[in-house]
């Protein structure tokens, strides 16, 4: 048990009336007087050039108080489509009316003429010189001719000597790679360690496959929302629902040419984000541009479907993975070739590769990953951005060579796990971290050493890693006369990190959690703060936070000592008063006495001040088993059992931390077992919850979650990030129990039961 | 477009209204009368969001048309609480974390209080499934699942 008394204790958290009660101010229930309903106008091709855009018949609809299209950018950047439609629900044009009927019928009277185009929406098809391109040819060497590229490169640079013979005789082995020039790429990435060939040549066992990961949707239940209102002196004001207001400020500032000062982001309660609500064109730049022409503030709102076709999901990808081995179980070689589905922007999350190499001793490694265009819209961040898809690959192909050598999959990954002090695959050395611990806890909680499957019942096992991010915050905190504590900052609340923010502050200045409140400013008043996203907030704004809190201890101390005439070094804060050490009989002051005294001090007011940007993180591992019982008639899977372990480095708040774990786990299984956007010639097709199912309460256990802590050596109080590990190895764990339980490896997610079915009758069932 | 007269009980207070035929009852207590407490996550009955209480039911009122509601009785998230008590539902989902972003939580809450005022002796898979209409994307519905239970046995044991 640790001596604290407010950190690592359950507390409810500091907006729970609030959230409970419908009192809670999301961005839609802002509506300031005279405000206008905005909606904007979308492409209904997935890929066309524009001819004409008319707008005369909406503009005589009573009611429409303005129409926006790219004309009414100031700037020129790109804000609505110009000449090209590159996916289905591009926005073309902006209509603000008196009521959000009216601006939908608007919006429906705006005359779009098209020419439409060849359609992609298949990454490997949109590679192929036969694909339509969407931004020029943008094609790339694949591995093997990039390898061959570099070498002729570098002899050709290299004037002294001829190597017109070697040259030649490579620019003929180009020849045998036709199929290596890839179109439509929008990015790429490459990374290795060790020799590749030499490793593979070593192995007993090698294990190849193609694994496909559909295109998701984060599905916050909030659909996207501004209210911008714009003044007569150019002054602009926005209530955005956004996980980084100052990011959203600085990205309207950039987009529209306003200076910072004349921008004012108000954040208002999020009603989630996982990653997808950093986006800035997105609703908040047309709502500037409406309130900006009609004078009035206007909200724009995203509907459900909106959300689907052009909001910024987590990207699709195939990645080619091979996998070697010994048979005594030492994994000696990996390599991934990976395409990953941008959409029609660059952007998806290519690096994130690498995290086929898990946390694992591999000493040769070889990733080659490319971004690709398609007609679909641009991708953002989902909850560890692309480490889900990497590790599904990743975690199923270990299972794969498990069982092909033999061993048990717990202990096939106990055995190749990396250790403190270990080489990362083409990275830095691994810090101590609890993988092992980690791994062990949830083979324990979920009773795998003695596990019992009936029949068509399977058990699955994977282990997913993330390193939370760090980034720049400022936190002020006062001390009232009645001894209350508040603070003031700038970050948005990630479902309970205001709360940890409140409980180390408590802990430092020894208060009661309860006398402790929080309050978020907007852009013009708080401290800069990073976004909330990249499992950073506990890490960075609870740091900022302790230093925040240790300068108004300095404070307290130094008015004490000036109060009681006393040496600080014999005064001593606790339980909220500054004792004095060595007094007998005991002697104190309370918090508020000093407080009030402050305020005819010399000194001022118990103000304390926490600045901080940067300290190395610590990676984390969430290791989970399902077990699952398959329907072969059906092809349907029920989860019997779900446990979900996670290195959380120290629980803050174990309450909310399990809570990260549950809902982090739920949406792995979801991205596992049912969700996927479906796209056609003509675009997304399943933009709504009855056609894209997201799993509710009749479709799941209970997650059974166990905290592991294996202090971070930076993060407060050993605290690291815990929002995004949890989803990164769900995808294969299910994988792996519905392998376990019927016999089949579903490669291509999701695992929905016509493919069960479909598998088991090809293998004769 | 020509408005109605509709009248509504909301959480006790009466409401005169002139309503366009086309908005749904969640328009009307989200932008006529305020109430902003219930919310839209979908408009297309799907997410349950924007459950309310219809005459002791739970209904999406987004799927509902503010005039057919005349003559009914509303109850909304904001009148849930009295006399400064909180409902033994939205205790519960305090106690045990049964709320992340907040977002799903009134109407999670509304469900849950119709389902127990109808029946709090569920079993938790009666429960898991009643509660099948409403989306929740934060908490994996775990702790959603034991806040409604905590709920029922509140209520079972007061009743």
């Amino acid at each position: 048990m640790s001596d604290y008394t407010v950190v690592g204790q359950t507390v409810a958290r500091v907006d729970a009336v609030e959230k409970v009660t419908g009192a809670a101010q999301y961005g839609a229930d802002v509506h300031p007087p005279g405000m206008l309903y905005g909606k904007i106008v979308r492409s209904k091709q997935a890929h066309a050039n524009i001819l004409s855009i008319d707008t005369s018949e909406a503009e005589k609809l009573p009611g429409v108080k303005a129409i926006i299209t790219q004309d009414d950018v100031p700037s020129g950047r790109r804000v609505f489509a110009t000449d090209k439609i590159l996916y289905l629900g591009e926005p073309l044009a902006a209509v603000a009316a008196t009521d959000p009927d009216i601006a939908e019928e608007a919006a429906e009277l705006i005359k779009i003429e098209y020419e439409v185009l060849p359609v992609v929406q298949d990454v490997m098809e949109a590679i192929k010189p036969s694909a339509p391109r969407l931004h020029g040819d943008g094609t790339k060497d694949g591995p093997n001719r990039r390898e061959i590229a570099t070498q002729i490169r570098r002899l050709t640079r290299d004037k002294e000597n001829d190597h017109s013979d070697e040259i030649s005789k490579l620019e003929a082995e180009l020849e045998n790679y036709p199929d290596e020039v890839y179109y439509n790429i929008s990015a790429e990435s490459h990374s290795d360690a060790g020799d590749i060939e030499k490793g593979f040549a070593e192995c007993d066992v090698v294990v190849e496959d193609t694994y496909v990961i559909p295109r998701v949707h984060q599905t916050y239940m909030e659909p996207h929302v501004s209210v911008a209102s714009a003044d007569s002196s150019g002054k602009v004001t926005v209530w955005a629902s956004t996980q980084g207001p100052f990011a959203i400020r600085s990205g309207i500032a950039g987009t529209l040419g306003i200076p910072l000062t004349q921008i004012n982001v108000i954040g208002t309660t999020m009603g989630g984000g996982f990653g997808g609500r950093f986006g800035v064109i997105i609703t908040h730049v047309p709502a500037v541009l409406l309130s900006q022409k009609s004078g009035r503030p206007v909200r724009v709102q995203m509907t459900r479907e909106e959300e689907f076709t052009d909001g910024r999901p987590a990207p699709g990808c195939v990645i080619k993975l091979k996998t070697g081995a010994t048979n005594d179980g030492r994994i000696l070689a990996r390599q991934a070739l990976a395409f990953w589905d941008s959409g029609s922007v660059s952007g998806a999350s290519i690096g994130s590769t690498i995290r086929v190499r898990g946390v694992y001793k591999i000493p040769n490694l070889k990733v080659d990953a490319y971004g690709v265009h398609t007609n679909k819209s641009g991708t953002a961040a989902y909850r560890a951005p692309g480490a889900p898809q990497a590790i599904f690959a990743g975690e199923s192909q270990l299972d794969e060579i498990a069982e092909r050598i033999g061993m048990d999959p717990v202990k096939f990954r106990l055995m190749n796990m990396r250790e403190e002090g270990d080489p990362i695959p083409a990275g830095a050395t691994e810090p101590k971290v609890g993988y092992k611990e980690t791994l062990e806890a949830v083979a324990d909680a979920a009773g795998w050493w003695d596990r019992e499957a009936g029949e068509n019942q399977g058990w699955g096992v994977a282990v997913g890693d993330w390193t939370n991010g760090c980034g720049p915050g400022g936190v002020y905190v006062a001390v009232h006369e009645d001894g209350s504590v508040r603070i003031f900052h700038g970050s948005m609340d990630i479902t309970g990190t205001d709360t940890a923010i409140s409980q180390i502050i408590a802990e430092i200045l020894t208060v009661p959690y309860e006398s402790v409140t929080i309050r978020r400013g907007d852009t013009d008043s708080a401290p800069y703060s990073t976004g909330s996203g990249g499992s950073v907030v506990t890490f960075t704004m609870g740091n900022t936070a302790k230093l925040a809190a240790e300068d108004a201890h300095q404070r307290i101390l130094e008015l004490a000592s000036e109060r009681l005439n006393m040496n600080v070094d014999n005064l001593e804060l606790r339980d909220g008063e500054v004792h004095v050490v060595t007094a007998d009989p005991p002697k104190s002051i309370l918090l508020g006495e000093l407080a009030a005294y402050s305020l005819s001090t010399t000194g001022g007011p118990i103000v304390g001040k926490g600045s901080f940007a940067r300290q190395a993180s610590t990676p984390a591992l969430a290791a989970q088993i399902a077990k699952v019982e398959v329907d072969p008639d059906t092809g349907r899977t029920r989860v019997l059992k779900l446990v979900a372990s996670q290195d959380v480095g120290f629980a803050i708040n174990p309450m909310a931390v399990e809570g990260q774990i549950e809902g982090g786990t739920v949406q792995g299984y979801a991205w596992a077992m049912m969700e996927e956007m479906q796209y056609g010639e003509d675009g997304n097709i399943n933009p709504g919850f009855v056609d894209y199912r997201v799993p509710t309460s009749a479709d799941l256990p209970t997650v059974e979650s166990v905290i592991v802590e294996v202090p971070a050596p930076n993060g407060p109080y050993g605290a690291k990030g815990v929002g995004e590990p949890p989803i990164t190895p769900t995808l294969a764990t299910m994988a792996n129990a519905v392998k376990d339980a019927v016999g089949i490896r579903v490669t291509e997610l999701p695992i929905k039961p016509e493919k069960v079915v479909q598998a088991l009758q090809s293998n004769g069932h | 477009m020509a408005k109605h007269h509709v009248n509504l009980k909301v959480n006790g207070d009466e409401h005169d209204l002139l309503v366009e035929p086309r908005k749904t009852l969640l328009a009307v207590l989200r932008d006529t009368i305020g109430l902003t407490g219930t919310k839209e996550g979908c408009s297309t009955g799907d997410c349950g969001a924007c459950t309310v209480i219809v005459d002791g039911e739970a209904v999406t009122s987004c799927m509902v048309l503010g005039v057919t509601a005349s003559g009914k009785e509303i109850t909304t998230i904001e009148g849930l609480a009295g006399d400064g008590e909180l409902h033994p539902v939205q205790q519960a989902f305090i106690n045990t974390g049964g709320y992340q972003c907040g977002f799903c939580t009134p109407g999670f809450i509304m469900a849950s209080k119709a389902l127990l005022d109808e029946n709090p002796n569920r079993s938790e898979e009666e429960f898991r499934h009643a509660l099948g209409g409403n989306i929740c994307r934060c908490t994996g519905y775990t702790k959603i699942l034991e806040a409604v239970l905590k709920a029922a046995e509140e209520i079972r044991t007061t009743a």
